[in-house]
């Protein structure tokens, strides 16, 4: 809390480079990042409430698969509302919308709820970690699209229902359409996560 | 397309870690001899993830009319089954073979084999086809991951600025390399090799 209050708070996502590799190919807009980022968020806090349930419910031999299983069909529920949001931005997510079941969120809330000791008995604070983590994750999905959609093709498109999502139009030309292909997108994160680097060793923070 | 067209466009221009952006980058070492069982690991589970929701793809959930329920399928049959055939190996064998059976479980649930299996089986190829394309598929990740190995270990030694050593050096890299990799066009190899 005290993070909250100076202004910082500290991004596991991008100090731990959680599930950060599918970006380059999934966020070449803000409406394709931002919804990637809400799938991988909501199917990472869903799990980390329901997989411990799951768990209990099963014997120990089938409870991996019983997880990746509960996960694959929370993706797939996902991609189907995605679907019928807009099938614009669904065609634009084709591989990664049933990729969320074993996102690197996804994974390493897996892993977590196979371990609850390691987060106390009521499995709050775990929970609390994971949105956190989501919300992150969410937010730097959204900032990349976004960014990578601006500075490469100058137009930014919003994630609006429909066959055609709404786009604001900054440029008639495109600036850096580099930034789009995932090549871009690898060095827009590279670029990223040494500036995060620099601001958590400026305020005298240790990277995890 | 030709099968050498189908597995050139795999390892270069489709390439899974480079342009679909599968697996992760690599950020540590691999212990010596690592790399010919990582790649045999890669190919075979691949492959064989592949062959396999290409077959539940054409033959179950095609007829059925529930292709977009494969995700749910992959994880309920294919995972447990080459988990099962992975800890089989592991137990019989000895050596080598019990590394690569380890290798393998370990790649299994992973954005990797998913992702190059939903690839292969939606590309409308015959069996044979997505076989070829899963396994260059597999190549062309331990290709790349190869180079940004041999490029860490390079940057490893040099004097970079404080900001962009580890992990923003590697990203910054593989994103040149898929810069290079971006020059084998898909029209560019069908040309070239039918």
């Amino acid at each position: 809390m005290s993070e909250l209050r100076d202004g910082f708070v500290p991004n596991p996502i991008l100090a731990g480079l959680v599930g950060i590799c599918p970006l380059v190919a999934a966020s070449r807009s803000l409406a394709e990042g931002a919804v990637y980022g809400l799938g991988a968020a909501l199917c990472a806090v869903a799990l980390g409430a329901l997989a411990p349930a799951a768990r209990a419910l099963v014997a120990e031999r089938l409870q991996a698969p019983a997880t990746l299983a509960l996960s694959a069909a929370l993706a797939l529920a996902f991609g189907f509302c995605v679907r019928a949001y807009s099938s614009a931005i669904a065609a634009g997510l084709w591989l990664y919308l049933p990729l969320l079941a074993v996102s690197g969120l996804s994974l390493s809330t897996l892993r977590r709820s196979s371990n609850p000791e390691r987060f106390g008995p009521d499995g709050r604070s775990r929970l609390a970690d994971i949105a956190l983590e989501s919300l992150m994750f969410l937010l730097l999905a959204a900032l990349v699209g976004g960014g990578r959609e601006i500075l490469g093709l100058g137009t930014l498109t919003l994630p609006t229902p429909g066959m055609a999502p709404a786009r604001l139009v900054f440029s008639d030309f495109a600036p850096l359409r580099i930034l789009v292909a995932p090549a871009g997108g690898f060095m827009l994160l590279g670029f990223l996560v040494a500036a995060y680097g620099s601001l958590v060793r400026a305020r005298g923070r240790g990277r995890p | 397309m030709s099968y050498l067209g189908i597995v050139v466009t795999s390892v270069f221009a489709s390439n899974a870690l480079l342009t679909y952006g599968l697996g992760s980058v690599p950020g540590r070492g691999e212990e010596k001899g690592g790399r010919t069982i990582s790649a045999l690991a890669l190919i075979i589970v691949n492959a064989l993830a592949s062959s396999l929701l290409w077959a539940l793809h054409s033959f179950v959930l095609s007829p059925l009319k529930l292709a977009s329920l494969d995700i749910l399928f992959f994880a309920l049959l294919v995972v447990p089954l080459l988990k099962f055939l992975g800890k089989a190996a592991f137990r019989s064998g000895e050596g080598r073979l019990s590394r690569l059976a380890a290798k393998a479980d370990d790649l299994v649930v992973g954005s990797l084999v998913f992702g190059i299996a939903l690839i292969s089986s939606n590309s409308g190829y015959s069996f044979p086809e997505a076989l070829a394309a899963s396994a260059a598929s597999g190549l062309g990740y331990w290709f790349a991951a190869v180079i940004l190995e041999s490029i860490r270990e390079r940057l490893e030694l040099s004097d970079l600025p404080r900001p962009f050593r580890g992990a923003p050096a590697m990203l910054i890299s593989a994103g040149l390399l898929a810069l290079a990799l971006m020059g084998v066009d898909s029209a560019f190899v069908k040309g070239m090799a039918g």
